[in-house]
C-alpha cells in the first residue's frame, strides 16, 4: 500500500499543476455553456468516474456470482 | 487467372491450404502470404473490379474505395505483426484458421454487393470460431460452440434482411440504405450483432479470452472493425445508433471495472471503443465518419498492442487473472513498458494515436451541438482511462507484487510488441499519416490548446479518482451476470432433462450390438470426439466454398 500512497502524491504535484494548463485554454472558442466554466473538465471527470465506480459497485452486489457458477 | 492474381484475398486462402497441407512452414507460409497480399493490395489500380456471375446474381468481389483500402491496410499490418507474435505457437492449424479469417474480413470489405459480403460474413463466423476452438481446452470448446451459435443467427437475420432486399429492389450493391422498410430493421440487427451491440455484447468477453495467448490478437481486430465498416457504408447518420453507441460506450467500462480476467477486461474495453465508432457512424457527418474510421485504425493497433502484452503476461506467467498477477514491471520491463503505451493510447492521452481519432468523433457532436450526447461521450472518455487506462497495467505490472517468476518473452514477440507501440506515438505525433488515408478531406487540427488541455484535465481527475477509489476496485475472483444467463443456465438445465429422458431410452449402439453398423457407429462416434478431425474437415469445406466462389465454377 505504500506505493498507493506515492503515487497519489505524486498524481496531487501533478494536478497542482493542472490550472497552468489555462494559460493555453482559449474560452472565447467555447461552443456550449459549461466549457468556459473553469474547472468544468476536472470537476466533471473527477464526478464521472466516482458515479461510474459506485454504479458498478451496486451492479455488482447484485450480477456478481461465484466463478464456478456455470458448472 | 489474371483476377486471381489481382484479388488481395487468395494469396491469403493459398497460404491456408499450403498449411494445412505443409504445417512445418507455417510461420514463414503465413507471413509470407499477408506481405504478398499487402503488396498486391498496394500494387493494383483503384479502377480494377472483379466481377463474377454466379446463379445470375451479379458478384463484385472486389470493388476499392478510400475506406475499404483504409481497413485493408490495417486488417494486414495488425496480421503481419500478429503472425510475427504468435511464430512460437505450436499450433499449425490455427495459423491456417487465422489465415482464412483474415481472408474473409477483408473479402467483406472488398466485396461490392451483398451476396458476397454474406458468403464472406459467414465464413468469418466459422473460421473465427476454429481460431477460438484451436486453444483445445474445455473453456475455448464451450465458448465457441457459444459464438457460432449466436453469430449463426446474426447471420440469418441478415440473411433475411437481405432476400427482403432484393425481392423489393432487385439490387444487391452495397450502398446507403434507409430505416423505412421491414427488411432494413433486420439488416441493422443483423450487422449491429457482429459489432457486440446490446443486449448481447456478451459476446466479445465470452469469446475473445478463450483463444489462445495469440490469437485472441486476431480475434479482437476482425469481427467488429467489419461490422463497423458496413454499418458506415449503409447506415451512417441514422440517430438510433447513436444511442447504441452510448449504450455500449457505459457498458463496457462498468462491466469492465467488476472483471478480473486480464483478457476479458481488454474484451469490454472493445465494446467500449466500438461504441465510441457507432456513435460515429449515428452522426454521420463528414468528420463524424473521418473519426470513426481513423478511431477504426488508431483502435485496431492499440488493442493488438494490449492483448499482445496480456497474451505475453499469459506466455510467460500462465496467469490470465488480475488477482494472481502484480509486479511484474520489475521483471517485464519491456511488456510493461508497450502495456502502457497502449493503455495511454486506448485512453486518448495527448501525442498518442487514441487522441487523434477519438477527439474527432467527440469533437463532431460538439460541432453538430447534439450537448447529451457529448457529455456521454466525455464520461466515456473519463471512463476508458478508469477501466483500460489505469486498471489494466496498474494490477497486472503495479500493485502487489506477487514475486512471480517471469522474463520479457522472446525477441519475436517483443519486436511486434516494440513496433505497434512506436505506430501508436508515431501516428499521434504525426497525426496527418493517418487523416491522408480519410475517406473524406480533413481540416482537423487535432493539438490545439482547447483540445490538449480539456483532454489531459479530464484524464488527470478520473486518474486521481481511480487511486482514491483503489480500495474499493480490489479484484474478486467473480464472474458477473450478463444476458448470457438466460441460454448458459437453461442450457444445463435442457440438457440435464434431455440427458435423462435420453437414459431411459435404448441407446443405438444397444439396437445393433452385434451387426455391422455397429462398428461404423463406433467409427463415426470416435471420428467425431476427435476435435481436431473434425476441425480439418470443416476447414476444407470452407476453402473449397471459398475456390467455389472464386474461380466460379
Amino acid at each position: 500500500m505504500k506505493t498507493r500512497k506515492n503515487i497519489i502524491f505524486w498524481i496531487f504535484i501533478v494536478i497542482s499543476f493542472t490550472p497552468y494548463l489555462y494559460l493555453f485554454y482559449d474560452f472565447k472558442k467555447v461552443k456550449f455553456s459549461v466549457d468556459n466554466l473553469v474547472g468544468f473538465y476536472p470537476i466533471y471527470g473527477f464526478l464521472a468516474c466516482v458515479g461510474l465506480i459506485i454504479f458498478a459497485k451496486l451492479l455488482g452486489l447484485v450480477l456478481k456470482k461465484d466463478e464456478d457458477f456455470y458448472d | 487467372m489474371i483476377d486471381f492474381i489481382s484479388y488481395p484475398v487468395s494469396y491469403l486462402v493459398l497460404g491456408a491450404i499450403v498449411i494445412f497441407l505443409r504445417p512445418y512452414f507455417a510461420n514463414t507460409i503465413g507471413v509470407l502470404s499477408i506481405v504478398s497480399s499487402m503488396l498486391c493490395l498496394f500494387v493494383v489500380s483503384d479502377s480494377q473490379i472483379l466481377n463474377y456471375k454466379i446463379m445470375s446474381f451479379d458478384n463484385i468481389f472486389y470493388e476499392i474505395s478510400d475506406l475499404s483500402f483504409l481497413f485493408c491496410v490495417v486488417f494486414l499490418i495488425i496480421g503481419l505483426f500478429g503472425k510475427i507474435f504468435s511464430f512460437y505457437r505450436e499450433n499449425s492449424n490455427e495459423k491456417g484458421y487465422v489465415l482464412l479469417y483474415i481472408a474473409s474480413a477483408l473479402g467483406v470489405v472488398l466485396s461490392g454487393d451483398f451476396l458476397t459480403l454474406y458468403v464472406f460474413w459467414e465464413a468469418m463466423a466459422i473460421t473465427s470460431t476454429f481460431v477460438i476452438w484451436s486453444t483445445r481446452n474445455q473453456l475455448s470448446l464451450d465458448s465457441g460452440n457459444r459464438y457460432i451459435i449466436l453469430h449463426l443467427i446474426g447471420g440469418l437475420i441478415l440473411l433475411i434482411g437481405l432476400i427482403g432486399l432484393y425481392s423489393q429492389t432487385y439490387d444487391l450493391t452495397i450502398r446507403e440504405i434507409s430505416l423505412n422498410t421491414w427488411y432494413s430493421w433486420f439488416i441493422l440487427i443483423g450487422l449491429l450483432l457482429n459489432a457486440g451491440a446490446p443486449p448481447f455484447s456478451q459476446w466479445i468477453p465470452d469469446a475473445y479470452p478463450e483463444g489462445s495467448y495469440s490469437s485472441s490478437v486476431f480475434l479482437s481486430a476482425y469481427t467488429t472493425k467489419t461490422s463497423v465498416y458496413v454499418l458506415i457504408v449503409t447506415f451512417a447518420g441514422n440517430s438510433i445508433l447513436i444511442y447504441v453507441g452510448i449504450y455500449m460506450i457505459l457498458y463496457g467500462i462498468v462491466y469492465a471495472l467488476l472483471e478480473n480476467d486480464i483478457r476479458r477486461i481488454l474484451s469490454y474495453s472493445i465494446v467500449n471503443q466500438v461504441g465510441f465508432m457507432i456513435v460515429g457512424i449515428g452522426i454521420g457527418t463528414e468528420l463524424a465518419i473521418n473519426g470513426t474510421s481513423a478511431h477504426a485504425f488508431s483502435h485496431i493497433i492499440y488493442k493488438g498492442l494490449l492483448l499482445m502484452s496480456a497474451g505475453s503476461v499469459l506466455y510467460v506467467t500462465g496467469k490470465r487473472k488480475c488477482s494472481d498477477v502484480g509486479g511484474l514491471y520489475k521483471t517485464m520491463p519491456i511488456t510493461a513498458a508497450c502495456g502502457i503505451i497502449g493503455a495511454f493510447a486506448i485512453s486518448a492521452f495527448p501525442f498518442t494515436s487514441g487522441f487523434i481519432s477519438k477527439s474527432m468523433i467527440v469533437e463532431s457532436s460538439y460541432i453538430e451541438g447534439l450537448e447529451i450526447i457529448w457529455y456521454f461521450l466525455l464520461i466515456g472518455s473519463a471512463g476508458v482511462f478508469l477501466h483500460a487506462g489505469i486498471k489494466f497495467p496498474w494490477f497486472v505490472f503495479f500493485h502487489r507484487d506477487k514475486k512471480l517468476e517471469a522474463t520479457d518473452p522472446p525477441i519475436l514477440m517483443t519486436i511486434p510488441m516494440v513496433s505497434l507501440s512506436f505506430i501508436c506515438i508515431i501516428l499521434g505525433i504525426f497525426p496527418n499519416l493517418l487523416y491522408v488515408l480519410l475517406p473524406y478531406s480533413v481540416d482537423y487540427v487535432p493539438y490545439t490548446g482547447n483540445h490538449v488541455v480539456s483532454q489531459l484535465h479530464l484524464l488527470l481527475f478520473s486518474g486521481l479518482a481511480f487511486f482514491m477509489a483503489l480500495k474499493y476496485l480490489e479484484r474478486t475472483l467473480t464472474i458477473t451476470l450478463d444476458i448470457d444467463y438466460l441460454y448458459r443456465r437453461n442450457y444445463t438445465l435442457l440438457r440435464l432433462i434431455l440427458s435423462r429422458i435420453v437414459s431411459y431410452l435404448p441407446s443405438p449402439r444397444e439396437i445393433f450390438r452385434y451387426t455391422k453398423i455397429d462398428k461404423k457407429l463406433y467409427l463415426i462416434e470416435n471420428t467425431l470426439l476427435n476435435q481436431s478431425s473434425i476441425s480439418i474437415m470443416l476447414s476444407i469445406i470452407t476453402v473449397v466454398i471459398v475456390l467455389v466462389f472464386l474461380l466460379n465454377i
